[in-house]
């Protein structure tokens, strides 16, 4: 299967797991992340939580390299932002008139470890899940059939247009084009070239509508799988723990809020 | 098996009529070819035959169409689409995009029609055998080539086991071996006999071979249905937009530079008909 | 829900796959040609005049899920409302005829884009700190510095610089396609047929 999400095959128990079951410990870990009050909390998560799962998955260094790949750029625009920029009166350095604050810089702490948490867990979810998988998953429980069909049916065209996308790009390189110039003038060589791109792929989408009609995908009744998901009762209670700890973190912030 | 009495339809916003004033019956295993010039209507009477017209395309329809026991009128898409396997010229577009492999993606109309999973196994591993797609089956369908979508387009109607077959130029978008592939393919499917098709199609020779007869349109009217033999020696095949088939072409050459005399035979349509033809033994 | 399913047929259902690919290809040729813009939502726009409100948000929120799936911006998926906002806001205009002419989409996309400005800045404040983790980050320093404003100002200004033009861009262009789409695809989609 070409994988254009972050979809990795593998053996483990982890990507054994029934699609839900995947979704629950990402949506709890998730929900940690911001609900969480000590940011060490968070921290403890993302190590002895999330990075474990990822070694049982068999893809621990792939997922650390890939949290490094876009904590990185958060965190060089984070703490100089919010230390110079931020609130906080704890001066630590000054440059000309510019001075890094302590408190500023914590703050960057904290929303460093909880970006980092709450984005890995959804990465973790996409590594060791396959989106089809997931998409029956939900259409099992009462999703509607027709958003799982628009996302596998988007993630497996996507490649297409990429394609065309890179021979608009190579074909500007080629012409030494791709980053010379007025920026205004990038953008006017541009747009003759995208919309044939786009109108050549609506053209025909009525022949795609009939193609799905065939299919028989407004037929009525129940649905079947040629490959069912595999479930089991451990799976299920572990879904409504981890569901109703989600409730309960949302509610116990919530309330933490709301009171003074 | 079909029934077109007095059809006539308008696409919406268009004056002129697409069909004009068609009858036809087909009956149940017949093979029937559909020819004529682009626009004469081949691609519309295709799309009556699968009730696309009139539910997708709305627009004007006059007449009554009858296709495997169903009133096209009065019956939902989702029925017409289960009787009818529809198979079109683009093979990208034909394929759902739904699934990941091209074994899931033959069993996606299956699924949807809620068949349990043991027969639904057995019904795609048949289909990808009729089609000569069991060594891809595990591939992703934008993988394929041409020839071997346009397969995939037929496996996915095949599976169905429709009661009706209707084909519209299945291999105009192909190169010279995708064409190849998907008329062996389609050899395989007729000579198991018992299917009722309807094929538009400019590849003459092969409808000479198969087809039972031949419907000649001509700007929406139906002009012929005949025998295939008597429709593709038609004299005005050209002036309708039409080549003959290179057998006849090559008879009539011979006869223009007086090779062989015009006794008043019928011309031949098929490779037999020809060597019989140039033997000197008249049909 | 009457009017969702009113909107939604299967046409819809295979325009939208393509409108999200629109999306997120001419939005990674634009980053990739170093331009000041997102051009990320010329599908969502698209989809929500042919169609609908609901059909534009949705094609919104699924291109930001799917930035996300894919790892290639994993932060995507904090702005999926604004995404759903701007299909929402898109369609409004073309139902009060304010996508007929090109200065009409101009100024409907100027408004989009402040509007989206609006939206994205908070988020960017509260959830990530004042950062995207992307070359505007560099802006909103900027504007901090030099201004003064504080991370929620910072990152208004620096929205409110880049969104609109990039709407504005969006729009003309979406109007472009659509008068020059065939007859046949336009009765469909204004329900003729």
């Amino acid at each position: 299967m070409t994988s254009l999400t972050l979809f990795r095959p593998g053996k483990s128990g982890l990507h054994r797991l029934h699609p839900l079951t995947k979704l629950s410990i990402s949506g709890f870990c998730l929900i940690a992340s911001i609900t969480l009050p000590d940011p060490w909390m968070v921290a403890g998560l993302y190590f002895f939580l999330m990075v474990p799962l990822a070694a049982w998955g068999g893809m621990a260094r792939r997922f650390l390299i890939a949290c490094v790949q876009f904590i990185g750029p958060f965190m060089l625009s984070l703490f100089p932002i919010q230390g110079f920029f931020g609130r906080g009166t704890t001066i630590l350095f000054e440059i000309g008139r510019f001075s890094l604050k302590q408190e500023g810089l914590l703050l960057a702490a904290d929303y460093t470890v909880r970006i980092l948490a709450g984005l890995g867990a959804a990465m973790l979810l996409m590594f060791v899940t396959r989106p089809d998988h997931l998409m029956q998953a939900l259409s099992e429980r009462g999703f509607p059939r027709s958003l799982g069909y628009i996302v596998v049916t988007t993630l497996q065209i996507l490649p297409r247009f990429q394609e065309k996308t890179q021979m608009i790009l190579n074909a500007q390189r080629a012409r030494g084009l791709e980053t010379e110039g007025h920026l205004l003038h990038r953008a006017r060589r541009l747009l003759p070239l995208v919309g044939p791109l786009i109108m050549g792929s609506i053209i025909d989408i009525d022949e795609r509508a009939i193609a799905l009609e065939a299919r028989l995908f407004n037929h009525p009744g129940p649905k079947t799988s040629l490959h069912p998901l595999v479930d089991s009762r451990a799976q299920r209670i572990t879904r409504s723990t981890l569901s109703g700890l989600i409730v309960l973190l949302v509610l116990w912030r919530l309330l933490g809020w709301l009171s003074p | 098996m079909i029934r077109l009495a007095g059809v006539t339809y308008r696409y919406p916003r268009t004056e002129h009529p697409a069909l004009q004033d068609i009858d036809l019956q087909v009956s149940a295993g017949e093979f029937v070819g559909l020819i004529g010039a682009n626009g004469s209507g081949k691609s519309s009477l295709c799309l009556a035959l699968s009730g696309f017209i009139p539910h997708f395309y709305k627009g004007r329809l006059e007449g009554e169409i009858e296709v495997a026991g169903h009133p096209v009128r009065e019956t939902p898409l989702g029925t017409m689409a289960g009787a009818v396997g529809l198979v079109f010229q683009n093979p990208f577009n034909q394929i759902s995009g739904a699934r990941f492999t091209v074994r899931e993606e033959v069993a996606f109309g299956l699924e949807n029609m809620g068949v349990p999973p043991p027969e639904m196994a057995s019904r795609v591993d048949t289909a990808l055998a009729q089609t000569g797609l069991r060594d891809q089956a595990g591939h992703s369908p934008y993988a394929l080539s041409g020839g071997q979508q346009q397969r995939l387009a037929i496996a996915s109607v095949v599976v169905l086991r429709p009661r009706l077959f209707v084909l519209d130029e299945p291999t105009s978008q192909l190169d010279p071996v995708g064409t190849r592939e998907v008329y062996a393919a389609l050899r395989a499917l007729v000579s198991e006999g018992g299917h009722t098709v309807v094929c538009a199609t400019h590849k003459l020779e092969w409808l000479a071979s198969f087809a039972d007869r031949i419907v000649l349109l001509r700007e929406g009217k139906m002009i012929a249905d005949d025998h295939p033999r008597r429709v593709l020696t038609r004299p005005d095949l050209r002036s309708l937009g039409i080549a003959p088939t290179r057998y006849t072409a090559a008879a009539l050459e011979a006869q223009r530079q007086g090779f062989r005399e015009n006794r008043g035979g019928e011309l031949p349509v098929t490779l037999d008909q020809a060597a019989a033809f140039f033997d000197g033994n008249q049909d | 829900m009457d009017k969702l399913k009113q909107e939604f047929t299967t046409l819809t259902l295979v325009l939208i796959p393509v409108a999200v690919a629109i999306n997120l290809a001419v939005g990674q040729l634009v980053i990739a040609l170093k331009l000041p813009l997102y051009l990320d939502s010329i599908g969502t726009v698209l989809v929500a005049a042919l169609v609908g409100p609901w059909s534009g948000a949705l094609t919104g929120v699924i291109s930001s899920v799917i930035w996300t799936a894919t790892g290639w911006f994993p932060q995507a998926i904090a702005w999926v409302g604004v995404a759903a906002v701007i299909g929402i806001l898109a369609a409004a205009f073309k139902q009060g005829g304010w996508l007929d002419g090109p200065v009409k989409a101009g100024a409907s996309g100027l408004i989009t884009g402040i509007v989206a400005a609006f939206l994205s800045a908070p988020i960017a404040a509260y959830v990530f700190g004042g950062v995207t983790g992307t070359g505007t980050d560099v802006l909103v320093a900027a504007f901090s510095g030099t201004f003064g404003l504080d991370i929620l100002g910072a990152n208004m200004a620096q929205g409110v610089v880049s969104d609109p033009i990039d709407k504005l861009v969006t729009f003309l262009i979406v109007w472009a396609l659509l008068r020059s789409l065939p007859v046949r695809l336009q009765a469909r989609f204004s329900g003729e047929e």
